[in-house]
This record gives structure tokens, C-alpha cells and sequence, in this order.
């Protein structure tokens, strides 16, 4: 009899277990099968139903201080969740040192941001526009009870809420703001480019000239892949079966200030954060996924196009002749071995841009998944 | 609200702690020995913000004993370690922000024969990386987050001129590990503040930011600022007021902007 009690309470806790995993992950990635999924942190599995909240609050308006900016405004779908500007532009109008970054594939960046190497998670990062003051983003610091107040009238999030954190007894807080808005960005991958197409077996997908330009970019003479390689086209990558995590920070001789390696004084990269002089205009290589449409490039949005990026790469680093910013930046001191000048002929040149193009996936710019669901 | 704070504390002298005192320590900001308020039409210096928290605060007895005060806890500003210290009231020069202030700690402490303060500014390191947003007040205060760098803004505070000014984030930086698996980080930037002399009842702690900013150009018609990056050159001198070896973040007692002054 207790024997049988007990087989009846195993039955049950597995189905209940059974139960709790269903109703914890329920959402299927769309991915091809070589890709793996993200990582997601155990604390905030993913749910179509935080997804779906995750997709109102990314365009909610009402989570700034003007009510005139949400996280789509600087992450604007159609040009890759950029925004076409060198430098971000905060709801009260400050210029952000740096450019907004794309978040496809964001769920697979190892470190967020340009030049961060504590921060890992979307969960953290996504209060830094919400809350950060210098500069001013969305300008919410100090003001989460207008949010939470928000949250609590507004009819939409009263059945989201509930719905997307069922065992919370009360899902009006700013941690489940950021899981769902967490939870939304994961869900913007981007595998179907004609790369992609081309790599599945479509030989078709890819043009003579594209992949003639494959071949420059992995190649040893360029050296592109060695922080744009892997899936991602970034050597700071993750994903769930990632057992050594990739993490790279490079200086790309943009800047040589005063011939001792400095970068303008607003944006030094990592030596920020770390204070350690060999950071010195460290930033991460973002991924070239859907570079076509990202443009300006660096992380100051200071070269306009890919045929200047090109020449910036080909003189091993950048000089800039006159003004504040003059310099040698291929003289950088701390400038990446893999950035050194190299020779590419006007043919070459086109068939690399070519092979660029070819990493744009027009489904993530057009998916009505990742669109704005506000009427 | 007083009255009923100080029942509920007597409660909670009787019935926890049958031998501890409720000690009040009021703060006050000045700026060259005059007050200091976010709008003063009578000044040409304005405070812009002030906010920063405190803990680990003890009495210094007789017989050079620290005396531990445990804080009473609140619910919005004060936990039982850590208080947080709120000059701006969101009026003039104080653009973010709210009404609300506290100027004052209040804890309870097994003796109040003392001769002495000691307290550190700042969020204890095994408090500070945690995540903000679990946190229990008032270190659940979006004001003092500080998302990007992994832990909370210790102190911030400013002063504007005519056109110029200066305003300083203190906390901790070149932190190593992931944020949510911070080892620890290697300049801690917490200010120990020490005040001989200091007598319960008799005296409140007095923040002079003319002392603070002294080495700082706040009339040069170009407004400065610190945020406690390891780079930023202009953290030098406020730091070393604070009595903070700005190249390796430690904390040594020295000079500080911290003085004494009537309690009332």
C-alpha cells in the first residue's frame, strides 16, 4: 500500500515536472537545423507568451520620459534594428558617443554593447537605454513607478502580464519589463541569407562575383575572418552548445591622436571600463550580418560606406590629415596584429562588397514577427 | 510620521535588543560653510544633486572601541547595513529626481558614550553586484543603478554655476567577471569617513562640496564631470579629497569634505 502511494506521488510530481517544463519553454526557434539555439539564462526560459509582451513593450512609446522613443526607435527593423545614424540621439535629444548597435542575432553575442566585457546578458543591458543618464536614452531614471504604474492600468499589459509570468503573484515589475523585452530581442535571428542559402547547398544563391568575394574575405591575405568569422561573423559569439565562451575586443588603428595610440576622449573603448592602457581603443567586431544595411560603420558611425571601410582595412588603419582627430591610426600602437595593409585590385574590391551583400537576410528586415504590433 | 518612527522603534528597542539606544545622525550639505539647495535665488551656487549611501556606520568610544549601529530599517531608505542619503528635492538645479528627501540616518547602537564617527559611502561589495532589481530598498532606487558597470552608483552629486558647474558618479570600477558573476573589482572607490570628536545628539555631519570640488575648474565656463572611469582625469582630485588613491581605488583616512556641525 505505501508502496503504491509513493508510485502514485512519483506519477504525479513527474507529470506536474512534465507540466512545468511545457508551460517554461514553449517556444520553438526558427533556425536551420545546423544552427544551435541560443544560450538563455536558466532564470528566464523562453515563452511565446513573454515574447509576445516582450514585442509591445520593444515599441511602446510610454517607456520613456516624453513618451517619444521606445527601444525601436534606435533599433529600427528594416535597416537590420539600427538606425542609419553615425550616433545615437537619446529622447531628450543628447548624442550618444556611439552608434546604435543591430540586434539580430543579438541572443548569440557573447559580451553586448561595443565595449563591455562584463556585460552578457540582454536581461542587464536592456535597463541601460531605459535608465542610463549620461547620456540620456529614454530618460526613465528614477521613474519606474511611472512605469510599473503603466504596466498596472494599461489594459494590454493587465493580460499580458499575468499571462507571461503565470507564478508571479505580482507580474507588474521592472525585472519582467526586461525578461520579456530579453525574450523578444532572442527571438531575431537571421540565417537565411544567400550566404546561408549558398552554404546549405543552393549553389545558385550566390553569384560568381559573391563568391569570388567569399573567398577574399576568408582568405589569409584580407585576414576579414579572424574577428568576423564563425556563424555570426563575429568572434564574440555564443550559443547553447558552446562549451569555450569567444570573447574579442580589437583596436582597428580607426584613431592615432598624439602617436601614443589614443583614441578621441569620449570613446577609448574598453580602457574605459578596464583602465588598462592596452585597451586602449578596444571595441568589439560586430557582426557583418546584414552589414549592407547598417551603414555608418565603427562604433562612431565615422566611415560612411563599405568601400571606405575597405580602404580603411586595405592602409592598415585610418590617417586622418587634419583637424582635432589628426593622425596615423596604422602607427596605433595597440592596434590588432591582424590589421595590416594589404594590396586588392579594383576587381577584387567589387567581388568583396559583392560577397557583403550577400550576408543581408531580407526575411529578418520584413518578418511581421519582429515588426511593431501597436496599432 | 516622526513620532510614529520613534514608537516603532522603542517597540523594537524592548523587544529585540532590550539594552540598545535609537541614535538620529542628521547630514547637512554646504558649499564654502553656507547651505546648499537645489534652488537658492541667493546664490550664485546651486546644488544639482546629492545622493549617496552609507554603511557599515559605528561610534568610536571612549576607549577607541567601535560600537556598531545597526540601522533601522525602513522600507524605503534605510536596510539594516546600508542607508541611502537623498539632498535633491527635484526643484531649480536638480532636474532628476524627486520631492522626496532624507537627511538624516537613525539606528540603534548598544552605547552612546562616544567620541567618535566612522562610516563607509558607498554599497558593501557583497551587496553591490547584485541584481537591482531583486534588491530590497533602498538598493531598489533606479536612480543609483548603475546597469553597465555592474553595481551602484555610490554617491552622486553636483553643484552648477553660472553656466558651469561639476557633477561626480562615484562607484566601483575595473570590475572583473560577467555581470551577475562579478569576482570583485579592482578599484573599489568606497570613501571611509571618519570624524573624531563626534558626539550623539550633539552634532550632524556636515558635506562641504566647495572642499569636494576644490581642485575642480567650476567657472571656466566648461561644466566637467567624474564618472569614476579609470581613465577619467577629472576624477582625480574629488577622489583624493574623498581620501581615495585614484590609480588603485583603495581608501585611505585622510583629508575629506566631511566635517562636524550643530546638530541643530
Amino acid at each position: 500500500m505505501r508502496r503504491a502511494l509513493l508510485l502514485i506521488a512519483l506519477f504525479a510530481a513527474a507529470g506536474a515536472s512534465l507540466l512545468l517544463l511545457f508551460q517554461a519553454d514553449d517556444y520553438r526557434w526558427n533556425l536551420p537545423g545546423n544552427v544551435p539555439p541560443p544560450a538563455v539564462p536558466p532564470d528566464n526560459p523562453m515563452t511565446r507568451s513573454k515574447v509576445e509582451l516582450g514585442r509591445f513593450l520593444f515599441y511602446d512609446v510610454r517607456l520613456s520620459v516624453n513618451e517619444s522613443m521606445s527601444c525601436a526607435t534606435c533599433h529600427v527593423q528594416s535597416l537590420a534594428f539600427t538606425d542609419g545614424r553615425a550616433r545615437a540621439i537619446g529622447t531628450t535629444g543628447e548624442v550618444h558617443p556611439r552608434g546604435a548597435m543591430s540586434l539580430v542575432n543579438v541572443a548569440y553575442a557573447s559580451r553586448l554593447t561595443w565595449a563591455n566585457n562584463l556585460l552578457d546578458r540582454l536581461e542587464v543591458q536592456a535597463l541601460t537605454p531605459v535608465f542610463g543618464e549620461n547620456p540620456i536614452e529614454m530618460g526613465m531614471a528614477g521613474r519606474e513607478a511611472d512605469i510599473l504604474n503603466l504596466l498596472r492600468t494599461d489594459d494590454r499589459y493587465r493580460e499580458l502580464l499575468p499571462e507571461a509570468f503565470p507564478s508571479d503573484e505580482n507580474p507588474y515589475s521592472m525585472l519582467n519589463v526586461v525578461r520579456a523585452i530579453a525574450s523578444f530581442v532572442r527571438t531575431i535571428v537571421s540565417f537565411d541569407a544567400p550566404y546561408d542559402r549558398f552554404q546549405a547547398g543552393d549553389r545558385a544563391a550566390m553569384t560568381d562575383s559573391q563568391v569570388r568575394g567569399m573567398e577574399l574575405f576568408f582568405s589569409e591575405k584580407l585576414e576579414c575572418f579572424h574577428c568576423h568569422g564563425g556563424f555570426n561573423f563575429t568572434d564574440s559569439s555564443t550559443h547553447s552548445n558552446s562549451v569555450i565562451e569567444s570573447v574579442g575586443f580589437h583596436n582597428t588603428g580607426l584613431y592615432n591622436l598624439d602617436a601614443n595610440g589614443a583614441y578621441p576622449e569620449d570613446n577609448q573603448g574598453l580602457l574605459e571600463l578596464t583602465g588598462e592602457r592596452r585597451d586602449m581603443g578596444r571595441f568589439k567586431a560586430p557582426s557583418l550580418r546584414n552589414i549592407d544595411v547598417t551603414a555608418p560603420y565603427m562604433h562612431d558611425g565615422s566611415i560612411s560606406n563599405l568601400d571606405e571601410v575597405i580602404d580603411h582595412y586595405r592602409n592598415g588603419g585610418r590617417t586622418i590629415v587634419d583637424g582635432p582627430y589628426a593622425g596615423d591610426g596604422s602607427r596605433n600602437p595597440y592596434k590588432s596584429v591582424f590589421v595590416r595593409p594589404f594590396e586588392i585590385t579594383p576587381d577584387e574590391r567589387e567581388d568583396l562588397i559583392a560577397f557583403l551583400h550577400a550576408l543581408t537576410d531580407q526575411s529578418v528586415l520584413h518578418n511581421p514577427e519582429f515588426s511593431n504590433p501597436i496599432d | 510620521m516622526r513620532i510614529l518612527l520613534s514608537f516603532l522603534v522603542l517597540i523594537l528597542v524592548a523587544g529585540c535588543e532590550p539594552k540598545g539606544f535609537l541614535i538620529e545622525i542628521p547630514f547637512k550639505v554646504k558649499f564654502e560653510g553656507m547651505d546648499l539647495a537645489c534652488s537658492d535665488t541667493d546664490s550664485t551656487v546651486a546644488l544639482s544633486d546629492l545622493r549617496f549611501f552609507v554603511h557599515d556606520v559605528r561610534l568610536v568610544g571612549q576607549e577607541d572601541q567601535e560600537i556598531p549601529v545597526r540601522l533601522v530599517r525602513d522600507g524605503v531608505w534605510q536596510s539594516r547595513n546600508v542607508a541611502l542619503l537623498d539632498f535633491e528635492d527635484g526643484e531649480g538645479a536638480c532636474m532628476n529626481g524627486s520631492a522626496r528627501t532624507h537627511t538624516m540616518i537613525s539606528g540603534i547602537t548598544s552605547d552612546i558614550d562616544a567620541k567618535g564617527l566612522i562610516f563607509e559611502i558607498g554599497v558593501p561589495e557583497s551587496l553591490n553586484h547584485a541584481d537591482p532589481l531583486l534588491a530590497e530598498p533602498p538598493l531598489n532606487y533606479t536612480d543609483m543603478h548603475w546597469h553597465w558597470a555592474s553595481g551602484y552608483k555610490f554617491f552622486r552629486g553636483g553643484v552648477v554655476t553660472d553656466g558651469d558647474g561639476f557633477w561626480m558618479h562615484l562607484g566601483s570600477s575595473r570590475c572583473q567577471g560577467t555581470i551577475g558573476d562579478i569576482r570583485g573589482c579592482l578599484s573599489a572607490n568606497r570613501p571611509t569617513i571618519r570624524l573624531d570628536g563626534f558626539e550623539p545628539g550633539k552634532h550632524a555631519v556636515v558635506l562641504d562640496l566647495a572642499t569636494l570640488f576644490a581642485a575642480v575648474a567650476l567657472d571656466d565656463g566648461q561644466p566637467t564631470d567624474c564618472s569614476s572611469g579609470p581613465a577619467e582625469t577629472d576624477c582625480e582630485a574629488p577622489f583624493a579629497v574623498l581620501g581615495i588613491d585614484f590609480a588603485s581605488g583603495d581608501s585611505k583616512i585622510t583629508a575629506t569634505p566631511f566635517e562636524l556641525g550643530p546638530a541643530e
